[in-house]
């Protein structure tokens, strides 16, 4: 298939914005419907990511390559979601102020962990060798495929959040959001609800974090701080928190601006790619959390759809 | 014997900033009961400013720590008009706090480096003399620090518990409208909260810049430690953040000799830390909010 048409960075940069769409979608189950303050989203990303690389590169495999690639997800998804698990039952009952730690404290013991196990993860140097699972030709339509993978996969995570809103455990996360005791006071089991809601999310984050590998082929520290946070925080905060689609639109608007017109279709001189637009993205993701809240905390696209589903569930 | 002389000298000159920059955010946190995560750019902003003074005007590092930390209080004051309070009035709530101090902390780390430039930067001190302390060869220069740090955390100590003003504080943090009725003036209270909680912090970002360098991520690179001493030791009483503070430099730097990485030290810490929080809970969540 020709692809001269497609820009390689439209390609990358799409692959980022779709990748942070489904960050921003699994941290509206958490933070939008269960009130769950995770400030550790790149914590669960990173070690699904590192895990996948080192088990994919570091271990001895005595089965083909596919098979190996795909038990090396399936690890990074897994130690993903125990890692969710334990930071789930550490969090779980602490106020806003103890998540916040746990969930940041989390991510930092993962960015030290992989600096700091340089045998397995490359330490400061970085770990190369990750791959695609499959050859189909040029680098980019090799990238173009797997974009393609993960867009089907987020396609699946926003289907699952669709169906959550309209189902009973999607009122039961709801209400844990309102008002936990009461929740809790009418028999819900709302402690092992968040625990499991914080692990499979966290294990979906693993998932995106391990396909974010294989398309950069590269392990490194630096893609590992706080910026995957901040930008999965930015992009449902500016859509809507409630909403399904929050995240959605959001991510667009803000990374797809930043990641796609500024990257590939701007006329902006070359030297500012470099540091003044990344620094300047970031300026404007601070201003962004700073001025939604503040005027407009439901997002931009409302609270409206949110009160009618209050209203049919509650019957009225 | 030699290790442990060695970890408490270490640990006291090199983390000494860390009790000065909790006590200043345990002040913001006992009045507002708000995780304000910009404050770890007060710190950087103490740094920079520092440098500034010290690299363009040329003036001394001690001749510099007046300026950089008003300027920093005063830059704290101006984040409290400018963002806080006009939250506060539209009830954010406490979850969105948070994040809205995140934006806050990451538009004022990177509107810096267009104000500063993107490279490390370093101060402009000359090189001092070693003076040996319980067998530790420690810098003069870092003794100095050690004994200013230790002095204006219990000078910020003293004027907390012991001044009319500092009664005031406390009055405000317990209770605000009960402070309001006794002829407390909220607003200038408040105001000079978060001045002093800027200077502290300022001052410990002058110090954490003069020992090693001056970039954007040094203040937010401290902030978990000190919001962890902050919540573990302080949820209390500020007496249990210059121990808590004392006790983990002394910690971070015994780790550090014994398995050779600072790194290792923090990583345990932040465990140990979430392990005793996890444990005890946090019993100041029902702080005044302000």
């Amino acid at each position: 298939m020709n692809l001269g048409w497609l820009d390689a960075f439209l390609v990358s940069g799409l692959f980022f914005v779709v990748m942070v769409i489904g960050l921003a979608l699994l941290l509206h189950l958490q933070l939008g419907l269960a009130r769950i303050a995770n400030f550790g989203v790149v914590g669960f990303w990173g070690i699904g990511m590192y895990t996948f690389g080192v088990l994919f590169v570091q271990v001895d495999w005595p089965f083909g390559e596919i098979w190996a690639f795909l038990l090396s997800v399936l690890g990074g998804v897994v130690m993903a979601g125990l890692s969710g698990l334990l930071i789930g039952w550490v969090i779980a009952d602490l106020d806003i102020d103890g998540m916040l730690v746990g969930t940041l404290g989390f991510a930092t013991v993962v960015l030290i962990l992989a600096t700091t196990q340089q045998n397995l993860t490359g330490g400061a140097r970085g770990l190369g060798g990750l791959r695609f699972p499959y050859d189909v030709g040029a680098v980019k339509a090799n990238e173009s495929l797997w974009l393609l993978i993960l867009t089907v996969v987020v396609a699946l995570i926003l289907y699952y959040v669709h169906r959550v809103h309209r189902v009973p455990y999607g009122r039961l996360l709801t209400a844990l959001g309102d008002n936990e005791p009461l929740a809790r006071s009418l028999g819900k089991a709302t402690f092992r609800t968040k625990l499991w809601l914080f692990t499979l999310s966290s294990a979906g984050m693993g998932l995106l974090g391990a396909m974010f590998g294989v398309m950069e082929r590269f392990l490194a520290v630096g893609n590992i701080g706080i910026e995957i946070t901040l930008a999965a925080i930015v992009g449902l905060v500016l859509g809507g928190t409630a909403r399904v689609w929050g995240g959605v639109v959001g991510v667009v608007l803000a990374v797809g601006f930043f990641d796609i017109v500024v990257q590939s279709y701007l006329p902006l001189p070359q030297e500012w790619y470099t540091q003044a637009i990344p620094v300047f993205r970031e300026m404007l993701f601070g201003v962004v959390l700073i001025v939604v809240l503040m005027f407009r905390p439901f997002g931009v696209l409302g609270d409206m759809r949110r009160d009618k589903i209050m209203r049919r569930a509650h019957g009225s | 014997m030699q290790f442990v002389a060695d970890a408490i000298v270490i640990g006291l000159t090199e983390h000494a900033p860390l009790v000065l920059a909790a006590m200043g955010f345990f002040l913001l946190y006992r009045l507002t009961g708000l995780i304000n995560v910009a404050y770890s750019e007060t710190i950087t902003l103490g740094a920079y400013f520092g440098m500034w003074l010290n690299t363009t005007f040329g003036l001394g590092f001690y001749t510099i720590l007046l300026p950089a930390a008003v300027i920093s209080g005063l830059i704290s004051v101006a984040t409290y008009f400018a963002v806080f309070k006009p939250a506060k009035t539209r009830n954010v709530g406490a979850l969105e706090m948070i994040i809205i101090s995140l934006g806050l902390s990451v538009f004022l780390r990177h509107a810096l480096q267009f104000v500063f430039g993107y490279p490390v930067r370093f101060f402009d001190v000359p090189l001092a003399g070693t003076i040996n302390v319980l067998g530790v060869g420690v810098g003069s220069f870092s003794l100095l620090a050690l004994g200013l740090v230790l002095a204006l955390s219990f000078g910020l100590y003293w004027f907390i518990q012991k001044t009319n003003l500092g009664l005031q504080i406390r009055a405000l943090a317990s209770d605000d409208e009960l402070a309001g009725a006794s002829g407390i003036r909220p607003l200038l209270v408040t105001v000079l909260i978060w001045f002093t909680a800027g200077v502290a912090g300022g001052l410990a970002g002058a110090f954490y810049g003069v020992g090693s360098s001056v970039a954007p991520l040094l203040g937010w690179r401290q902030f978990l430690l000190i919001l962890l001493v902050v919540l573990v030791g302080g949820a209390r009483h500020i007496r249990g953040i210059i121990f808590t503070g004392i006790a983990t430099g002394i910690v971070l730097a015994a780790v550090s000799l014994q398995l050779g990485q600072i790194l290792y030290a923090q990583l345990i810490l932040i465990v140990a830390f979430i392990v005793v929080l996890k444990v005890r809970g946090n019993p100041s969540a029902d702080t005044a909010k302000v």
